[in-house]
């Protein structure tokens, strides 16, 4: 039985999965980065094979993703998270078209065929649309930030905001709540807010159905009714969508034990061209 | 009986207001459905010549952005975060349909952005007709009203293919004639403004001349000439406030309610560029010529205001600047430009230098037409004030 | 390999060597025993003219991105945000005028003043401003050279656009005979267009041996490096031996099958400058993929003589006119690009665009996004990145790397799927 696994290092949160020949989910793991992020990678790993009573030997190969994808030493492959997130998602949901990932600190749009990805759109450049704006928003509202996507919800207001950018936002907020906003309608409107931005940025790669959401964000339920009802169509989410860039790294992990080809992927050791 | 007057130039003042916070265009397409042969130009800023299009049979419509009420959902994937919101937003209404029933869209060389929206419209709306013209950069040069009569020749052509009718001698003639009423009524206004600004607020002078943006001519100068006669009349008693002229060479218009608040700041802006283009000549075109377009050409290149987006190489826009605030016996300037707008950045360069030497004081701030909350901006300018008045 | 060994280095050395001589020109006109100096712009620059007056071009586009290569073009920049220039105006501008105010020092020589300002306007807005703000700080001479923009359906200058531009370079040639007091000799004019009319056509051949495979240099990275002796030795028997030598050790690589990397894997057509700051690792981050830059946009700003077009040496004002009007990058309209990339893209046989999207210049990058969702659709494979071509502040590495080697990886696990299948 040959197990694959893969190791998402990104700048808040490192995961990890480890999946069987099926490339069924045996173990995940999920740590904060912290500074060293070597050391990181090596955690997730060696906290996901203790859940599963494994060891290293076990595994045949590891593909690394993420920011830090380089920093995973132990890695057999490095793979950006584009790949890894649309590989994953397909993987997940075989209906994919659309993946929108938002992530702590960026967001991206992916096209995918097949699990191929044919198009992509990142904005890595401010922190509107990211896990970051609304660590910022909660903050400033004083609630925790696991609860603002289902306060969100009851929203009957939503409010107008004047800004997506993260830096400014808190004295939005501000603004808000000296004029008496509720921070329902406060959430609901900063919810809107990145929901639409995000799909602006999307719209790039265009927005076929079917659509799934992945990355930590995705676990917030405002978010995901936000981008519904401004999409007018149900998008994909599941329990392990934080996890999609390491289910799709462990995909390729997978899929490199399992054939021959070799692929010039640049950095992989044995691997023809490599520098 | 005082009241009524009052309260009628309010009235005139809110028509105006109405009709440019909408995006519809409503008064424009009217028009145009009113009778055949009849077609709308729309016109990017900084200056186009109105008269052109007007004497071809087409009503000459100002496009001055999305404002702060469109969602430029679909044109931010085509421009860069770092392009000024205007050219966005023009993007935006030709792809939420509101220009649909224009026949023909206008522009040219004002800056790199504009220059290339022309272009990028051009590509996602093949149908659309649109030209492109190339003033004479060379201001000062002997045979640049030549080459504009030329390209006002080139020009007319198209505006003739709008309406299947080619501009006459007699039609422009008419045109320029139409037009220089509007443009001294609107120096009238302005002169009144720096006189008694206590008379005419800055938001409403703005309205009375944006509102020609979307209107024909002679309705236009009907609400002007009502408003002239209803102004003059107006009670009040002028304030203690900082006279200011306020620069920023726009396309990009702020919205009403930050002109609003920079005066309750504790302004009098009593000299702005804010429509330049409907103020782009410092006296009558004059109808009375044989070439109506070498007239409008000579206008352009030797009787026209300054301009970030015309060049004059070596001589100094910057100079001008401070004799036209001492001018206006103005206690500041306010240079308030809309955000990224490359050709107002690079003068702000040499105003500052200039303004500075001759000791009046300025403040520089940015917009965007998407804004609508104000506080910053306007903390800022009552610091200012404040600063002035404890100068 | 014998053929290879003969040229290998010796263009490079040229180049340093015929660079270092102009340099030292400009350092002798800044102390007063040279030429007459003349700041001129690139895009579609008539330097023929000025050879045959003598006077010595001096761009400060180069000037800028020597100082950005170079890794010193940030205090000048700064400088001039402290004079109250924007972060959002070009930093080529800002590089330039703080250099200028800070002495006019670079390592590479000391740029004279000018004796004259020749501001060719053609289709760069920016030009106007930055050569008006040099007139008002250098109160040197001025002179404008207006060039109609490409606005017609045909792709052309009008019959006026023509004449306006032909009367303007009379009216320079007696600024130049003013400035140095000769009047303008007709056989160095012819010389000069006869010499550039040579560079043209070498520097054509050159650009269609990329159209082999493996393509035997990069038509980005290794293109401008030769950008600098198109500008400033064109028109001078210099320019020529350079671009003579650049073809015979290009098109002995070519016959040889050799290219700048050990593979070809992707052939690439690239538009936007590049960043000069960074234009090693840039060029790394493709490298490491095996692609090569087959065509790119930036090289033309100057003059596009890929298509055919010559200066003609009977007819030397009228062909610089031609070459002012229409056979630049920047005169032509943003359309016009587009059909420039696309036949990039099928004669010169390439796999995929890569737009770099650089802030400072919204010439090149103002719409970008437009150009991406036409190639996009049109099944071309189309990356987008973005930073700035002068200041230092705007590249981000991890980011940039990120985006260019998740597009080669699906590019290369593309290509790889189809030839299983």
């Amino acid at each position: 039985m040959a197990f694959a696994a893969g190791v998402d290092v990104g700048s808040t949160q490192t995961k990890c999965v480890i999946v069987d020949e099926g490339n069924a989910i045996v173990a995940r793991a999920l740590i904060n980065t912290g500074s060293n992020v070597t050391r990181a990678a090596e955690r997730a790993f060696e906290q996901a094979l203790e859940a599963v009573s494994m060891s290293r030997a076990d595994v045949a190969c590891v593909a690394g993703t993420g920011y830090g994808r380089f920093k995973v030493t132990f890695g057999d492959l490095q793979i950006t998270e584009i790949s890894c997130h649309a590989k994953g998602a397909c993987s997940v949901f075989p209906g994919t078209r659309t993946v929108i990932d938002m992530g702590g600190q960026d967001a991206k749009g992916i096209k995918v065929q097949d699990g191929e990805v044919l198009d992509f759109v990142m904005n890595d450049k401010c922190a509107a649309g990211t896990g970051r704006f609304l660590a910022t928003a909660a903050e400033a509202l004083n609630q925790p930030l696991d609860a603002i996507g289902e306060l969100s919800l009851q929203a009957r207001n939503p409010v107008r905001l004047s800004t997506v950018c993260t830096v400014f936002v808190e004295s939005d907020i501000m603004a808000y709540l000296a004029q008496g906003k509720k921070v329902p309608d406060i959430l609901g409107g900063i919810h809107g807010a990145i929901a639409a931005r995000t799909i602006a940025l999307v719209r790039r790669v265009g927005l076929e159905p079917e659509i799934t959401f992945t990355g930590g964000v995705s676990l917030n339920i405002g978010m995901v009714r936000a981008l519904e009802e401004r999409l007018g169509t149900r998008v994909n989410v599941c329990d392990d969508s934080h996890f999609m860039g390491a289910i799709g790294a462990a995909a390729f992990a997978l899929e490199r034990a399992m054939a021959n080809a070799v692929a010039p992927v640049p950095g992989v050791a044995g691997a023809a061209g490599a520098a | 009986m005082a009241l009524q007057l009052e309260s009628s130039f309010d009235q005139i003042v809110d028509r105006c207001v109405e009709s440019i916070e909408s995006l519809d265009f409503a008064e424009a397409k009217a028009w145009k459905r009113a009778s055949e042969g009849r077609a709308l130009a729309g016109c990017f800023p900084v200056y186009s010549p109105l008269e052109i299009f007007h004497a071809a049979g087409a009503l000459p419509v100002g496009l001055v952005g999305g404002g702060n009420r469109l969602e430029i959902a679909h044109a931010d994937s085509r421009f860069q975060s770092f392009i000024c919101s205007i050219v966005k937003s023009t993007l935006e209404l030709g792809m939420t349909g509101k220009l649909d029933d224009f026949d023909g869209l206008v522009f040219h060389s004002i800056c790199d952005p504009a220059r290339n929206l022309a272009s990028v419209y051009q590509r996602n709306f093949p149908d659309t007709k649109i030209e492109y013209i190339h003033f004479p950069q060379r201001i000062g040069a002997p045979d640049a009203v030549d080459y504009l009569a030329a390209e006002y020749a080139r020009i007319a052509l198209w505006a003739g293919e709008l309406t299947g009718r080619p501009p006459s001698a007699d039609d422009l003639r008419a045109s320029i004639e139409l037009y220089d009423a509007i443009r001294a009524r609107i120096r009238a206004l302005y002169a009144l403004r720096s006189e008694r600004p206590h008379l005419l607020s800055t938001r409403e002078l703005y309205a009375l001349v944006r509102y020609g943006h979307g209107v024909p001519p002679d309705v236009h100068l009907g609400v002007l000439d009502e408003a002239l006669a209803q102004v003059a009349q107006r009670g009040g008693k002028p304030k203690d406030r900082a006279r200011v002229v306020l620069i920023g060479s726009f396309c990009e218009q702020p919205p009403l309610d930050l002109i609003a608040s920079i005066e309750s700041a504790g302004c009098y802006i009593v000299d702005d560029d804010f429509l330049l283009g409907r103020r782009f000549f410092t006296e009558d075109v004059g109808a009375d010529c044989d070439q109506p377009l070498v007239r409008l050409a000579d206008a352009y290149v030797r009787r026209s205001v300054d301009s970030s987006v015309k060049h004059d190489l070596g001589h100094s826009k910057a100079e001008r600047l401070v004799e036209r605030a001492r001018a206006q016996r103005a206690d500041a300037v306010v240079v308030l430009t809309a955000k990224f707008c490359e050709p107002a950045l690079f003068d702000y360069a040499l105003y500052r230098k200039a303004l500075q030497e001759a000791h009046l004081p300025h403040v520089f701030l940015e917009f965007e037409e998407k804004m609508w909350l104000f506080d910053k901006i306007k903390s800022e300018i009552e610091t200012f004030v404040e600063s002035l008045l404890f100068a | 390999m014998a053929v290879t060994a003969e040229y290998q280095g010796r263009l490079h050395h040229l180049q340093k060597e015929l660079m270092a001589q102009y340099y030292r020109e400009l350092t002798e006109s800044s102390e007063g025993h040279g030429k007459k100096a003349a700041y001129l712009l690139i895009g579609g620059n008539p330097v023929e003219l000025l050879r045959a007056f003598d006077i010595l071009p001096v761009y400060p586009e180069v000037n800028a991105l020597q100082l950005a290569v170079k890794k010193q073009s940030l205090g000048h920049i700064q400088a001039a945000e402290g004079m109250g220039y924007s972060t959002d105006n070009c930093a080529y501008v800002k590089a330039d005028i703080g250099l200028y105010f800070s002495g006019r020092k670079t390592p590479f020589a000391t740029i004279p003043e000018p004796d004259l300002l020749l501001c060719n306007y053609v289709g760069c807005n920016v030009y106007l401003h930055w050569f008006d703000h040099l007139a008002q700080y250098t109160k040197r001479p001025a002179f404008h050279l207006d060039v109609p923009f490409i606005r017609t359906k045909s792709g052309g200058p009008t019959n006026d656009d023509f004449a306006y531009v032909m009367r303007q370079l009379r009216q320079l040639i007696e600024v130049c005979e003013g400035i140095t007091g000769r009047r303008l000799d007709e056989d160095k004019l012819r010389e000069a267009v006869t010499l550039s009319s040579k560079t043209g056509e070498l520097w054509s051949k050159i650009k269609h041996l990329t159209k082999r495979t493996p393509s035997p240099y990069d038509a980005y990275f290794d293109s401008v490096t030769m950008m600098a002796p198109l500008y400033c030795l064109r028109g001078t028997p210099a320019g020529v031996e350079f671009f003579e030598t650049a073809y015979a050790e290009y098109a002995a690589k070519a016959d040889a099958g050799e290219g700048p990397l050990a593979r070809e894997d992707v052939r690439f057509v690239i538009e936007g400058p590049p960043p000069w700051p960074y234009l090693r690792q840039f060029r790394d981050m493709f490298s490491r993929w095996n692609a090569v830059a087959v065509a790119s946009t930036y090289s033309t700003v100057g003059g596009l003589w890929e298509f055919g077009f010559v200066h003609d040496p009977d007819k030397p004002l009228e062909s610089i006119a031609e070459h002012l009007l229409r056979w630049n990058l920047t005169n032509r309209n943003f359309l016009q690009r587009y059909d420039q990339i696309e036949r990039y893209l099928e004669e010169w046989h390439a796999d995929a665009l890569v737009i770099h999207s650089v802030k400072s210049c919204r010439l090149f990058s103002a719409g970008q996004g437009d150009m991406r969702e036409y190639f996009t659709k049109r099944g071309v494979s189309t990356l987008l990145v973005e930073s700035d071509l002068e200041d230092p502040r705007y590249f981000s590495e991890a980011q940039m790397r990120n985006r260019i080697d998740a597009f080669f990886e699906s590019l290369a696990h593309r290509k790889l799927t189809h030839a299983q299948a």
